[in-house]
């Protein structure tokens, strides 16, 4: 060993537990055995926190009402949630064009050939309703759909699904009988047979993700 | 935790962000019981590496959303984690130089004199290692995890994580044999 303050080669193998010890120098060894029963004694000692912390955590995520924040740019290009009402939704309609025509930017529409995939929140308020769901170009519009389950939030109507990047167009499905559009869309187009659908584009960078 | 127990971290999450807030528990038992010894070496105090734990879970809930890649949730907490543990230990080894005194992370009363005299040395030696050689070494040594578990972890390579465990040895060496002259 050229350097006694370091461990040679060989001893870093056996403090890894690899073979080779036998070519290890008896004083190096010693050296070696020294540092693991140290390590030993220190890991022994060692008072971790149990199970008592998981539920100081809970208690405080229930007592301060914390819920997990979505970043600031998720409202620009995320759906969200607008009470259904036909006198706003040609308004929120036009906004929803402003706002796809902004997020969509220069990143394209095309969606042909991307691999990745995003995650993308779907919500509708519809109080009344007692089930939603959803389906769109994602699930070939086969029914009954993608069932959204009930949220925390009194009358909102939730469901997360790993959406391709690239247009998607979709509509809620209430109660198994009545066709609705997200009036949060990006955009609401008409789909040739006059029925209006709602337009979601996913970006390579996506939702939850810059 | 019945079905949710055997859940994938990243589906959990997506639970969790579609409103079902308790089982962020179910992910909060699972991270505790596997890196608990993990904060409490690289803290260097019981006590304050509950503290850390607890913020790092508060820190995680909140910016649950922001974690793009749900295949690799344990990791990203990890990280949290650790940031969370070095700023615990940054502050402690303010306020025991203030107070004059040490407060190991140990308990020692019924611990051998020599055992403890080993323990102590660890100790003092792993607040002389660089934050990346720390984590190294206690992922290694006190965790017992393989090389290829802590690149995982730690989105590092094998060969640098042996080099940061190799100089923590040979650091806490030295510290050995002060201990012994």
């Amino acid at each position: 060993m050229s350097d006694s303050s370091k461990f040679s080669h060989v001893a870093q193998q056996y403090l890894d537990g690899q073979p080779g010890p036998e070519t290890l120098d008896p004083a190096e060894r010693a050296g070696a055995d020294r540092l693991l029963r140290a390590v030993e004694s220190y890991a022994a000692g060692l008072r971790a926190p149990g199970p008592e912390l998981d539920a100081a955590v809970m208690r405080r995520v229930r007592a301060e009402g914390l819920t997990p924040q979505s970043p600031w740019w998720s409202w620009i290009v995320a759906p969200h949630t607008i009470r259904v009402r036909p006198a706003v939704l040609a308004l929120a309609a036009s906004l929803a064009l402003v706002v796809w025509w902004t997020a969509s930017g220069a990143r394209g529409r095309s969606g042909a050939g991307a691999a990745e995939t995003v995650l993308v929140r779907f919500q509708l308020a519809a109080p009344d309703a007692h089930d939603v769901s959803v389906s769109g170009s994602f699930n070939g519009w086969s029914p009954p759909g993608i069932a959204l389950r009930r949220s925390v939030v009194p009358g909102l109507w939730v469901v997360t699904l790993p959406l391709p990047v690239g247009e998607h167009q979709y509509l809620f499905r209430v109660d198994g009988t009545q066709w609705v559009v997200d009036p949060g869309a990006h955009a609401q187009v008409d789909d040739g047979f006059g029925r209006t659908n709602s337009v979601l584009v996913v970006g390579p960078r996506g939702v939850f993700g810059p | 935790m019945g079905e949710s127990g055997s859940q994938p971290d990243g589906d959990i999450v997506r639970r969790v962000l579609e409103g079902e807030v308790e089982l962020f528990g179910v992910l909060v038992e699972r991270y505790r019981a596997e890196f608990a010894r993990y904060a409490t070496a690289l803290v260097g105090d019981p006590d304050r590496a509950s503290d850390a734990m607890q913020e790092a879970f508060i820190r995680a809930y909140r910016s649950l959303a922001s974690c793009r890649d749900l295949k690799r949730v344990k990791a990203w907490f990890f990280r949290i984690l650790t940031n969370q543990c070095h700023d615990q230990r940054t502050r402690r080894r303010r306020e025991t130089s203030l107070e004059g005194h040490d407060q190991p992370a140990r308990d020692r009363a019924d611990a051998q004199v020599l055992q403890a005299e080993l323990a102590r040395a660890i100790e003092r030696a792993l607040d002389r290692l660089t934050p990346e050689q720390r984590e190294a070494f206690v992922l290694r040594h006190v965790d017992g995890k393989s090389y290829e578990e802590m690149a995982a972890l730690l989105g590092t390579g094998v060969d640098a994580l042996k080099m940061r465990v190799y100089r923590a040895r040979d650091a806490l060496r030295q510290q050995l044999e002060h201990l012994h002259e």
